[in-house]
């Protein structure tokens, strides 16, 4: 293996990884573009997600399906699921105190963190879950390079829903209502947008990619764990922040920028400084460019 | 007069509130938490009691090995019931904490212990960076600890008298390991990765220096991050090393996700690792296929194929299923410590902690149970296990000599 084979190696490591953090910093930065509020909650929303694909998983090959109508009802439960969990957590617990100080709000939003996360355990229990390896596991050699199966599904299912997010905000009527509703809330209800109704479906969107992001979290690495979307969320919102929170092609670039960071410094450093090296980075590109690297709008809605 | 109104509900909510306040903290831990509570009700008002505490990781991921400790304090504790009073006129008692592996629960797991009067003897902690802090607190408190499987051998070069284990050490495992990897596997080139614990770092320390001492040459040692799930890349950096043998001192949780990753990038060679490793749930989360031909040293002997220990397999298969791997050390540290309450003929931690002193001989599942002077037991076997078909089967003994 060449010097140059091990970057592109390594860089193809990390991309997996970031792919995954970008679909769950996505769920960071929608909610945060609508109703300026960091969601805690949604690492663990994630890992519902995760916990919830395994549900159906092991019901399905119960039933023994083959393995793609699995994963396809795999990933339909899932999204429902968070979908779903989304939309209450943003009825109960944050609609009605949006006009309250934003503080207020952040801190339901840990509350709620800790009350899935509790819940999660209560109900899966506390040890780590084998979560079934549905893809066959499959390896090529491409130019001294070599890719799983497991890793390509993760790529490619993250561009399909980064492509689709992406049409969806730029180019629908819903789009452009939550566009609108992002830039002035108060000007959009006078205008007739169910402002409400436009907030919750975010909160369902967004919700939903992460959704996916714990089933593939779950296929990839084999094992999960109630408090594995505390570190994840954490990972992602960094990614969040690093793109430009509020900005939603800046959380998919700040996902994969991550990732390939950890990678790189993982391989490259020690794997014992791995998230050093990335908060590093993060804090060194903060000091240079506060708005992280695609934020269009600085200025504080009052 | 809103102000007012606010105010009311607002004290009204926060009483109603109040138990939720205690969400920061594990569930599982209030819940043992009550349960000691609801012990220590229940015994003080009917009979006295003398207890014996328990200290594991109950919850997190390596609650499958702190169950497997739970399961052999639990069976020692009941036949000791079943054999009448162990003082006369005391009923006993076994106290169960959670640490969660974490050296912080761990602290305050060990202060709760020490805080109960009835408390006379101690079984815990799993791991060395768990054990290591909190026999300070049971030295303090006169408590006599028998740690199962704690193989740091800095615990007991603290010079606490307190202090007693039931397994072999790591300064024994690592040379132990090495001498195996350079002598029966021939492998020379060596990348050592350790999970930066007092346990892992520990083990991998006496690992590289045996294998210097043999000969072979290491690599690279670099640690990884507990509850990390990333390793490819650090696995991708180590195949381009191109080395004969991974070795790995950690627990299964990781050990399990590097076996399967290592895999996935397609590094080649032996992987080896220690006693941490040593559980099925280590198999079963890696992938079976992926553990195929995986190597670890354990703590001592295989339990199967001793003879002394065959009444206590045949118990515990038939209460709990197949033997854990840090199940029988548990058994073995729970009969001491009753051994010594007896032997005391009170319940009175000085007494007690006399009583161990006098111990020689006892007559232990792997044979005659004897302590050094530090508290370290003299049966010092390292076995040495393979995944074959997808279940441990064992190697050889790897003794010191």
């Amino acid at each position: 293996m060449t010097s140059l084979q091990l970057f592109f190696q390594q860089l193809a490591n990390g991309l997996t990884l970031g792919a995954i953090y970008a679909l769950i910093a996505l769920g960071y930065t929608m909610v945060y573009g609508v109703i300026q509020l960091i969601n805690f909650a949604h690492g663990e929303v994630f890992m519902v997600g995760a916990y919830g694909a395994l549900s159906v998983i092991l019901l399905c090959t119960a039933a023994h399906l083959p393995w793609p109508v699995v994963l396809l009802a795999a990933a339909l439960g899932a999204l429902l699921l968070c979908g779903g969990l989304g939309g209450v957590i943003e009825r109960i617990a944050y609609r009605p105190i949006r006009r309250a100080p934003r503080l207020n709000a952040l801190i339901t939003a840990i509350g709620m963190s800790f009350f899935l996360q509790n819940a999660l355990m209560l109900c899966y229990g506390a040890t780590d879950r084998q979560f079934p390896s549905l893809i066959p596991s499959v390896r090529w050699d491409v130019g001294g390079l070599s890719f799983t199966g497991m890793q390509l599904l993760i790529w490619g299912s993250s561009a399909v829903l980064m492509a689709f997010l992406q049409v969806l905000v730029m180019s629908t009527k819903l789009g452009k209502a939550m566009r609108a509703t992002s830039q002035d809330p108060v000007a959009c209800a006078l205008l007739g947008i169910p402002v409400d109704r436009i907030i919750a479906i975010t909160f369902v969107i967004g919700s939903a990619l992460g959704a996916i992001g714990g089933l593939l979290f779950g296929l990839y690495y084999g094992t999960i764990n109630f408090h594995d979307g505390y570190l994840m969320g954490m990972k992602a919102f960094t990614a969040a922040v690093l793109g430009g929170i509020g900005n939603i092609p800046g959380a998919m670039i700040g996902g994969l920028v991550l990732g390939m960071l950890e990678g790189l410094g993982a391989g490259y450093l020690s794997s014992q400084w791995k998230n050093v090296f990335a908060f590093v980075a993060l804090v060194a590109l903060l000091l240079f460019k506060p708005t992280g690297l695609l934020a269009e709008r600085v200025a504080e809605r009052a | 007069m809103r102000g007012v109104g606010q105010g009311t509900w607002g004290e009204g909510l926060r009483y109603f509130l109040y138990p939720l306040s205690l969400a920061p903290f594990p569930l599982p831990l209030i819940v043992c938490f009550g349960l000691l509570v609801g012990l220590v009700g229940c015994g003080g008002r009917s009979e006295p009691t003398v207890k014996i505490g328990f200290v594991a990781p109950l919850t997190g991921d390596q609650a499958p090995q702190g169950e497997d400790m739970f399961h052999g304090a639990l069976l020692a504790v009941e036949q000791a019931q079943a054999d009448g009073e162990i003082l006369p006129g005391y009923r006993l008692e076994l106290v169960v904490l959670d640490d969660q592996r974490n050296p912080t629960q761990a602290v305050s797991a060990a202060k709760k212990l020490v805080a109960d009067p009835d408390i006379v003897a101690m079984v815990g902690h799993l791991n060395s960076s768990c054990t290591m802090p909190a026999s300070a607190i049971y030295h303090q408190a006169r408590l006599l600890q028998v740690s199962p499987v704690s193989s740091n051998p800095q615990i007991s070069r603290q010079g606490f008298d307190t202090f007693y284990r039931t397994c072999a050490t790591d300064d024994l495992q690592g040379p132990a390991a090495a001498r195996f990897i350079v002598q029966d596997l021939k492998a020379q080139k060596v990348f050592v990765l350790d999970d930066m614990t007092t346990y892992g770092r520990g083990l991998a320390n006496e690992l590289i220096r045996a294998l210097n001492a043999l000969g072979a040459e290491v690599l690279g040692h670099e640690g990884i991050t507990q509850a990390d799930k990333e390793f490819t890349p650090i696995l991708t950096k180590i195949k381009s090393l191109n080395p004969d043998l991974v070795y790995f001192a950690g627990m299964f949780p990781e050990g399990a996700l590097l076996i399967k990753q290592r895999q996935d990038v397609g590094l080649g060679g032996y992987f080896m690792g220690g006693d941490g490793l040593f559980d099925v749930a280590l198999i079963d989360l890696s992938g079976s296929q992926a553990a195929e031909g995986v190597y670890l040293s354990t703590i001592g002997s295989d339990i199967y194929r001793v003879s002394t220990a065959r009444a206590f397999v045949q118990a515990y298969e038939a209460r709990f299923g197949p033997v854990g791997a840090y199940s029988a050390y548990a058994y073995e540290a729970t009969n001491i410590a009753i051994w010594a309450i007896r032997k005391a003929g009170k319940p009175d931690r000085a007494a007690v902690l006399a009583a161990m002193k006098t111990l020689k001989d006892y007559p232990g599942l792997f044979g005659p149970q004897n302590f050094d002077e530090k508290g370290d037991s003299l049966i010092r076997d390292i076995g040495i296990f393979t995944v074959r078909s997808g279940r441990f089967s064992f190697v050889k003994i790897a003794t010191q000599d």
